[in-house]
């Protein structure tokens, strides 16, 4: 048996220069990137009632979002909306192809920033491929250091905002200025710093080609309708460099000129006349540069366009199909049952634990008693007032806890409860239920099940 | 007319490829089960299972829970991938018979 080529770990890639491009696609992507961006830094910084609006509490275990707190009894909502994010990258990807990959991935986004850095120090594409294969000199290493001060401090400023929608973010900046943020809070910054970088200064295309996950699935989303950048090679080919003035049909040419600016404008190194590959992320660079030269040579432009397969073999695209249908319905689905849960949770949560040492307890005159604990959590951000009580069992009552209890604003009461029966009517096991109700205006009421134990008749 | 140091040569070796996947794909992993368990059970509750004078802030329990779930997932997709790559292949001869 024989190795075909032994590889080194740390073998390092060729390095891709992006060359700059401008057009109506760039124009598109770099307002998503600043947009993106601009939310990711921004919304921790946002208030709402004087306290931070979007903020993942984690050591108090809170999560609040505008006016809502949630709590981690409320985990299926997180998981239900993880789900509807999937399911509409899949529905997306299936209408309009890597959309996601080219505008959207904080990766793509990332890296756009991280190189338009580069661009700022080190200048174009040419420069900046004459400038790596020139010998260390001072303004090599100008240009590296500025570019470097500039990469390290947009990826700790980065991993500052990350850890400010965890930790209040004002609060964390003063102890950022007085030296004294906690070592876990230092830690995952300076992870999510080094992360940011690494992946957008150096891995860069190598993250989508090699660890990305969806990036090797998301052909199975595609069929023949789906939205893909590509190149007519029908009317391209055969390919070759001409004059302006050359006519070109006389010369037996296509359209294409072979000028391969749509090869240095990918950032991820293919050339898109090679036909659809995995590694394209379509970012539709290549449409940009190509219709510049389209425009040039005074040919029609989309020589490389958006397109399906269909389209480009002169057939139909078919916009509604069943896959889309399914892929619909089930996110209509979904966000209805997400919106109607939403809206019908009331911010109560009852949890009732029967006392295990004791059966029960026969008390004089005839009387049985169970006891309980009973946590009450208020979720909502104000004090309420709620009225406790018990039914199931004839005539069954609370015994130990007054008419009604006050519980403060995201706080949990615990409350420990006896309930009584009369022994003619509490026997064996009985489901009994305990009830909440808040003593407003609003009808919020809570039940939860329990057991009432009496002897054996 | 693609410059030699343009095309195809932007790549990483097996090995690489390998080890990064690995390390990203256990992480991912990691951060879902961290969020699932950790979204069950606090922190603080569960020191007192191991040692009922154990104080610990949340804090540190969630990047205790984060590392064990990380080494653990990491072990997992590594043990995985060496399998995967270093099992033996079949032989030209067995594949001739096949077909």
């Amino acid at each position: 048996m024989s190795n075909p080529k032994p590889a080194g770990l740390y073998e390092s890639a060729t390095k891709i220069y992006p060359r700059e491009i401008t057009g109506r696609f760039a124009s598109l992507s770099n307002l998503a990137t600043v947009s993106l961006l601009g939310l990711f830094y921004a919304v921790p910084w946002l208030l709402w009632d004087g306290r931070q609006a979007f903020l993942f509490d984690l050591p108090a275990r809170k999560f609040y979002l505008l006016g809502l707190t949630l709590w981690p009894q409320d985990f299926p909502y997180l998981a239900l909306l993880l789900i509807i994010a999937a399911l509409s990258l899949f529905f997306f990807t299936a209408l309009a192809g890597r959309l996601w990959c080219g505008f959207a991935c904080p990766q793509t986004v990332w890296t756009k920033a991280f190189i338009w850095m580069e661009q700022f120090t080190e200048g174009t594409r040419s420069q900046r491929m004459k400038l790596d294969k020139a010998p260390w000199s001072w303004d090599k290493l100008r240009r590296k250091a500025s570019k470097q001060i500039l990469w390290v401090t947009f990826s700790l400023w980065t991993g500052f905002t990350f850890i400010g929608y965890f930790s209040p973010i004002r609060e964390l900046g003063f102890d950022l200025l007085s030296f004294s943020v906690g070592g876990w809070t230092a830690f995952w910054g300076l992870f999510y710093s080094f992360a940011t970088y690494g992946n957008a200064g150096y891995m860069r295309e190598q993250v989508c080609k090699y660890m990305c996950p969806y990036a090797r699935f998301q052909s199975a989303m595609f069929d023949k309708d789906t939205l893909i950048i590509s190149y007519d090679a029908d009317r391209g080919d055969p390919r070759g460099r001409r004059k302006r003035s050359v006519d070109k049909k006389a010369a037996g040419l296509g359209d294409c000129i072979d000028c391969t600016l749509c090869v240095q404008v990918c950032p991820t190194g293919i050339d898109i006349r090679d036909g659809l590959q995995y590694e394209c992320i379509a970012c539709a660079a290549c449409i940009d540069a190509c219709d510049s030269v389209m425009d040039k040579m005074n040919y029609p432009r989309g020589l490389v366009r958006y397109t399906t397969e269909h389209a480009l073999k002169h057939d139909k695209t078919h916009v509604v199909r069943p896959r889309m249908l399914v892929y619909a319905s089930l996110l209509l689905v979904l966000v209805g049952f997400l919106v109607t849960s939403m809206s019908l949770r009331t911010p109560i949560i009852l949890d009732v634990i029967r006392d295990r040492n004791a059966l029960y307890r026969e008390l004089p005159g005839d009387i049985i008693e169970n006891s309980y604990t009973i946590k009450l959590i208020n979720q909502s951000n104000d004090s309420r007032v709620f009225k406790l009580s018990v039914k199931g069992v004839e005539g069954i009552s609370l015994n130990g806890v007054d008419e009604t209890v006050l519980v403060e604003g995201g706080d949990v009461l615990s409350l420990p409860v006896r309930a009584r029966a009369h022994r003619d009517d509490a026997y064996g096991i009985m489901k009994i239920e305990f009830v909440a109700a808040a003593a407003d205006d609003s009808g919020d009421v809570k039940v939860e099940d329990s057991r009432f134990l009496g002897p054996t008749p | 007319m693609i410059s030699e140091e343009y095309r195809g040569a932007q790549q990483w070796s097996r090995n690489k490829q390998a080890a990064f996947t690995v390390v990203w794909i256990s992480f991912l992993c990691a951060a879902v089960g961290t969020m699932v368990f950790f979204a069950l059970f606090d922190p603080v509750d569960l020191t007192g299972i191991f040692d009922e004078d154990l104080e610990i802030d949340r804090d540190v329990g969630y990047a205790v829970g984060f590392f064990f779930f990380w080494i653990f997932s990491l072990a997992c997709s590594a043990i995985t991938a060496f399998l995967v790559r270093t099992a033996p292949k079949r032989d030209a001869a067995h594949r001739a018979d096949q077909e």
